[in-house]
């Protein structure tokens, strides 16, 4: 068997994600990031291993996500691309014909508006937690309840109540408040997906035109809650494909397939997964600028830098990091 | 040893270079510029500024302490208006005085008023001021002024002609595989490469060919300026707006990014406006950057690329929809 392999190396999450030549998924897996890029891509692909029949052979790899270029360097991926266009390609081959897709992660969000299978727009918030997985997060561990109970107890609310979410800040004293008047937690989680859901729209969705269909992807798409205030923000019907907390990868998959048709691919086999890789870096103190540079090696060799707004040291290595 | 003029490379430097240098090589004087952006520089810089400044200001006085134990004059001048009636940013006129007071053992500054708001002003009349500083021939100050102007005019028509400022035009390639972008800034911004993170180089680099407002003639950008509901008396907003205007209206132009800088009043309604007025219902794709002083590489090239990565996607489109 032939399986193309997508990696996803986000801040919060990292994912990994196995498709046949078909394009279905073999196999995927959502892991924490915990600021240990190197060792989860490693662990990942120890598990992918394991989880695949004997014999499978990997035919082409591609990385995304902020983490894309380790990753790439990492595996010798055929394609790195950034997270818009995975997660783009991925929610269009999921659901043909999709116009908008929310995402909410743990850190970041997006929206990307499609046209005729094309991204035509799209905005990304990295800096507010108001607007991210994160807020509920937070709010769900004040009220002691599992990010898993959350959903099905939002969707027992009658009467959602209204919570100030503009700023985490203050959703959390509104939120504490609203507790203290008696109200019951369903409504008041109901409340929180209200407000996120208003926060993402006047951040992310401002001024953009929402068309079905509409896909809601993301590891906040867990949460039914979320999908349920969406539907009625939006007054449409909002989907949540089968693999949205792994889109990503998925996407990254689906490019490595094609960017590797009838060649060789790069991959460097599962056996990376035990080389010695480590990362480090370092001030250049070859002009003002003081580059931080980034240093990757394997077993004690410098395999790629990047950092260096000069090129100094990255094309040293001559592996020029550039957009395509 | 002639005298020095030194003349930071920093805010309308990017404008009239080509008119300053020759004016007081004409006349005999030296002129020093100070060095490229560096972080150095910039750190330099938001040290000795207040917080409200916008960073273009607080990198030139970044350029200012760069120079300031190398040249017997600083040139500075205060710049009231550009245009009959209509005014620049305010942070201009105040810029001279605001490095008086913030900067210690300063060499003499010239900041002699350029204002053609009022009818009949001329910029002869700020040449001379300045001139006077070094010859007392008003002969030899109007031939340089001539000079000078012959020098801003030629400038102005090789930028119309797709030669972009310096160093800019050498760079990346010129196989632009069809593809052009609108990049619409402050030219202190566009046109610095540390603070724009090369973002002309980068789009170029992947086969891009980029339009700014120094593109199109001065007529151009004021007639399409003249279609906003209500004049806009920056001149530079103006400028920007009205280019955005022209572009999103060019059938072979196939993006638009707007860079805005942080902490400009002026920026933050050219922005809406540019997304409001200037898009005219047209759908050409549309990418709002900020740049601040610790924006990270790593998101800005992120949203290049998907950017770019959907531009390409709309014209194959196009492309194959053109040959059905
Ligand atoms: S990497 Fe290049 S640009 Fe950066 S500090 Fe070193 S010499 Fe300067
Ligand atoms: S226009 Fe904006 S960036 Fe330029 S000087 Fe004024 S505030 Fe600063």
């Amino acid at each position: 068997m032939y399986v193309y392999l997508g990696i996803d190396v986000g801040s919060v999450s990292t994912n990994l994600v196995a498709t046949g030549e078909d394009g279905t998924i073999k196999h995927s897996i959502y892991m924490r990031t915990s600021g240990k890029p190197i060792e989860v891509v490693q662990k990942g692909l120890k598990l992918m291993q394991k989880s695949l029949p004997i014999g499978t052979k990997v035919a082409g790899v591609g990385t995304t996500g902020s983490g894309r270029h380790l990753a790439g360097v990492m595996t010798g991926a055929d394609v790195i691309k950034n997270e818009i266009t995975t997660h783009a390609i991925a929610a269009s081959n999921v659901v043909p014909g999709v116009q908008t897709i929310l995402e909410i992660g743990g850190q970041d969000s997006k929206i990307i508006i499609l046209r005729n299978g094309v991204v035509s727009d799209f905005a990304m918030n990295t800096v507010c937690a108001a607007g991210t997985g994160s807020f509920l997060d937070q709010q769900a561990s004040r009220l002691n309840l599992s990010i898993e109970e959350f959903g099905p107890l939002a969707l027992q609310s009658n009467v959602p109540v209204q919570i100030a979410g503009r700023c985490a800040v203050f959703a959390e004293s509104d939120m504490i408040h609203k507790q203290q008047m008696g109200y019951n937690i369903p409504d008041i989680l109901a409340g929180l997906c209200a407000a996120l859901v208003r926060n993402y729209m006047n951040n992310v969705g401002k001024s953009k035109e929402i068309l079905p269909p509409v896909v809601f992807q993301g590891g906040v798409a867990a949460n039914a809650g979320m999908k349920w205030a969406f539907e009625k923000a939006l007054e449409v019907e909002v989907i949540v494909p089968p693999y949205f907390n792994v889109m990503g990868a998925l996407g990254a998959a689906m490019l490595a397939r094609e960017s590797t048709n009838r060649r060789k691919t790069g991959f460097r086999g599962f056996q990376v997964a035990d080389s010695d890789f480590c990362s480090g870096g370092f001030a250049c103190d070859g002009c003002p600028n003081i580059c931080e540079v980034v240093e990757i090696q394997e077993g004690g060799r410098v395999i790629a830098r990047w950092g260096d707004r000069c090129g100094r040291w990255s094309n040293a290595l001559a592996k020029e990091e550039k957009i395509s | 040893m002639s005298i020095k003029v030194g003349i930071p490379r920093a805010l309308l430097y990017y404008y009239y270079h080509p008119q300053w240098v020759t004016f007081f090589r004409r006349l005999g004087v030296e002129t020093l510029i100070s060095q490229k952006t560096t972080r150095g520089l910039l750190d330099k810089g938001l040290k000795s500024t207040v917080d409200e400044a916008c960073l273009p200001v607080k990198l030139a006085v970044g350029h200012v302490l760069d120079l300031r134990d190398r040249v017997d004059y600083l040139f500075l001048p205060r710049i009231v208006s550009t245009a009959r009636k209509e005014y620049i940013c305010p942070k201009f006129l105040g810029f001279p005085d605001m490095v008086r007071h913030t900067i210690n053992n300063l060499p003499p500054i010239i900041d002699c008023n350029f204002n053609l708001y009022h009818k009949g002003s001329s910029s002869a009349d700020f040449y001379f001021q300045v001139g006077k500083f070094f010859t007392r021939n008003p002969a030899k100050i109007i031939m340089a002024y001539n000079a000078s102007k012959a020098a801003l005019d030629k400038h102005n028509l090789d930028m119309q002609s797709d030669c972009l400022p310096q160093e800019h035009a050498a760079e990346g390639s010129a196989d632009s595989n069809g593809i052009n972008i609108a990049v619409i800034g402050h030219p202190y911004v566009i046109y610095d490469n540390y603070i724009s993170m090369n973002m002309i180089k980068r789009l170029r680099d992947s086969g891009a060919r980029v339009l700014t407002a120094d593109h199109l003639p001065e007529s151009v950008v004021r007639e399409e300026a003249y279609r906003l509901p209500k004049k806009l008396f920056w001149t530079i907003n103006q400028r920007m707006v009205g280019a955005a205007y022209h572009y999103f209206s060019r059938e072979d132009v196939h993006g638009i990014i707007h860079v805005a800088s942080f902490g400009c009043g002026p920026d933050s309604f050219t922005g809406e406006l540019t997304e409001r007025c200037a898009r005219n219902g047209s759908n050409k794709p549309m990418l709002s950057l900020t740049v601040d002083e610790h924006t990270g590489e790593a998101g800005m090239v992120t949203r290049l690329e998907a950017f770019l990565d959907m531009v390409r996607w709309r014209r194959n489109m196009a492309d194959a929809a053109a040959t059905l």
